[in-house]
């Protein structure tokens, strides 16, 4: 189970806002993404761990989450160096859900969790059980269950260990 | 039950006989592509891997395209880290500065995406490949560095959506203007996300290959997985000669199933413009006339072709870019850029008054060459509009599709070609 406050994200959310132009071409790193991830979000982010400060577990969204064809992984990256462990939205942009599975962040998708939600509630992720519950208004969700493969790439560490560990052992991938 | 184009293909290269949409599949990958800014990543991350060698040298494909020529020492340094890494590992396909163009056309114009197959690329328009029946997807380091080590990456099949374009195109319309059309009509990140967008019919079959790629290099603006046009006539011609393996006519089953098909008929399609900031907030070019702009920009993976740069010379023959338009052409490689100048349509532009600047991603994704300061207004031929994307978040963008520029750069405001010309 993981445990933390939670911050609740307009619909579309874009990932070229939530990594801004400048740090496009910053190397990949956790610590140094996550100082100005969200700068381009909302005013308040824009400044040095403006969104890290905060201490969100949680990023809870609606529609097309880090949306807009942005293929960088330092928005993955940007996010886990700033304690988000799991983001629930509606939906996700493709190229983001595609890279936070590789990093092993949960995206998981919760049918309108966004409205049940507000920044700062209390939640309870219970990945095995496929539930979020709201301690501070007393909802719960259920999620939608991800494909093994994507659990087995969470249980690794990220697709990088998963694939390294196959090449090791000389196992096939398929 | 059939399958469509896409599934064939994702069959086809994972080993299977039948795929169904949302299944996980690890498909072998014909070709990689990685660039500049992002392939050292790449690279390194592949090391990481425990591996050294990859898979195959002939199909890692490497472009110098978003940070060519350097405008600063930064991009310098890079570049030659870049550089380095490629020429450690032996990479056969290295478009570098001379050789250079944005690497989605390389791709396309060098032979590397072949139809039935998939190429994988570390940028969002890696789409473009469907133009020549390929599955062309976008992807990060992570995977590009998995796919280099062993040749292979996992997808879900995407469900499939059917664009079927029937009509004439008519004079100075372009393949941009159906792609801003099914903008406006679908929605920016709307209905599509996750899909693939296959487009028939006769209106598609009677398109080059330029405006194929257009179409499909925008797909990813649509928040689709990817865009296909599946081989035809027009693909063989393009492909002899060019194409680095076999290929075989891959198509649809009639059967197969769609999620959705849309039907347009372009007969009465106008010149179709996206306003500042939102691409999918679109309109037929009458409804802007007369806006001015000082700006002019046309060049980008989406429409900096020959048969761009020709309609853009018809245009602009004989003709003078008003005063207050700078306008900057970027041809999308090397090779176009020779083809244009030999056909005498760099010539012309430059008689014009047009700036040509060497193949590039240039203002593109507002890194260099004719950025965007405050309170710049430009049109542009490029995909996105969005605050900042060209430089200044204090600039307007619009974007359009190579005639609708140029014949509005000789008036200075917002033209109709069809009016015009
Ligand atoms: S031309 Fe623009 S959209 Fe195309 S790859 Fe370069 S930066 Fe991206």
């Amino acid at each position: 189970m993981i445990k933390g406050k939670c911050w609740v994200a307009d619909d579309y959310v874009m990932a070229y806002d939530i990594i801004i132009q400048e740090y496009w071409t910053s190397p990949i790193d956790a610590e140094e993404n996550s100082k100005w991830v969200m700068a381009g979000v909302k005013e308040e982010f824009n400044k040095e761990n403006g969104f890290k400060d905060q201490g969100f577990t949680f990023i809870v969204a609606a529609h097309n989450f880090a949306g807009g064809g942005k293929s960088i992984e330092h928005v993955i990256t940007g996010l886990m160096g700033a304690g988000i462990q799991a983001v629930f939205a509606t939906s996700f942009a493709r190229l983001q859900f595609r890279n936070a599975i590789n990093y092993g962040l949960p995206f998981v998708t919760c049918d309108g969790i966004a409205d049940g939600c507000s920044t700062g509630d209390e939640l309870e992720y219970y990945p095995d059980e496929g539930e979020i519950r709201n301690i501070t208004n007393g909802t719960v969700f259920k999620t939608v269950p991800a494909a093994p493969f994507i659990a087995e790439v969470g249980k690794a560490g990220g697709l990088m260990n998963y694939v390294r560990d196959k090449i090791a052992k000389g196992e096939p991938i398929e | 039950m059939g399958m469509t184009i896409t599934e064939k293909i994702m069959a086809r290269n994972s080993g299977r006989e039948h795929v169904v949409p949302g299944e996980l599949v690890w498909t072998d990958i014909n070709t990689v592509m990685t660039m500049d800014y992002l392939g050292k990543t790449c690279f390194d991350k592949f090391r990481q891997l425990g591996k050294t060698e990859v898979f195959d040298k002939d199909r890692v494909i490497c472009v110098s395209d978003h940070l060519v020529p350097p405008p600063n020492q930064k991009f310098a340094t890079m570049l030659n880290e870049w550089r380095e890494v490629v020429k450690n590992h032996d990479i056969t396909h290295f478009y570098d500065l001379g050789r250079q163009g944005i690497a989605h056309q390389i791709m396309v114009e060098q032979g590397h995406v072949l139809p039935g197959t998939i190429s994988i690329g570390t940028d969002s328009h890696a789409n473009t490949y469907g133009a020549v029946g390929a599955v062309g997807y976008a992807i990060g380091v992570t995977d590009a560095a998995v796919a280099m080590a062993t040749g292979k990456a996992w997808f879900r099949v995407p469900s499939s959506v059917k664009f079927h374009i029937t009509g004439q195109w008519q004079p100075w319309v372009m393949a941009k203007d159906l792609s801003l059309h099914i903008m406006g009509m679908m929605h920016w990140n709307g209905h599509l996300i996750y899909k693939t967008l296959e487009f028939t019919g006769p209106a598609i079959q009677s398109l080059d290959m330029a405006g194929r790629m257009t179409l499909c290099n925008m797909t990813v603006d649509l928040g689709a997985k990817n865009g296909i046009v599946a081989p035809d006539k027009i693909t063989q011609r393009y492909l002899d000669g060019v194409a680095k393996g076999d290929w075989d006519m891959i198509a649809s089953d009639e059967d197969a199933e769609y999620e959705a098909v849309y039907e347009i008929n372009i007969n009465d399609l106008a010149p179709t413009v996206a306003l500042p900031d939102k691409l999918d907030d679109t309109v037929p070019v009458e409804k802007v006339i007369g806006t001015k702009f000082n700006k002019a920009f046309v060049g980008t993976c989406t429409n900096g072709r020959l048969e761009d740069l020709a309609i853009m010379a018809e245009i602009l023959e004989d003709q003078q870019i008003h005063r207050d338009v700078n306008m900057i052409v970027v041809p999308a490689s090397q090779t176009v850029y020779l083809d244009a100048l030999k056909a005498g349509y760099l010539e012309t532009l430059v008689k014009a008054g047009a700036a040509i600047d060497t193949p590039s991603c240039a203002a593109c994704a507002g890194i260099h060459t004719g950025v965007a300061g405050d309170g710049d207004i430009v049109l542009s031929a490029g995909n996105r509009n969005m605050k900042g994307r060209m430089g200044s978040k204090n600039a307007q963008i619009y974007l359009t599709s190579p005639a609708v520029v140029a014949a509005s750069a000789i008036r200075g405001e917002i033209t109709d070609p069809r009016v015009a010309s």
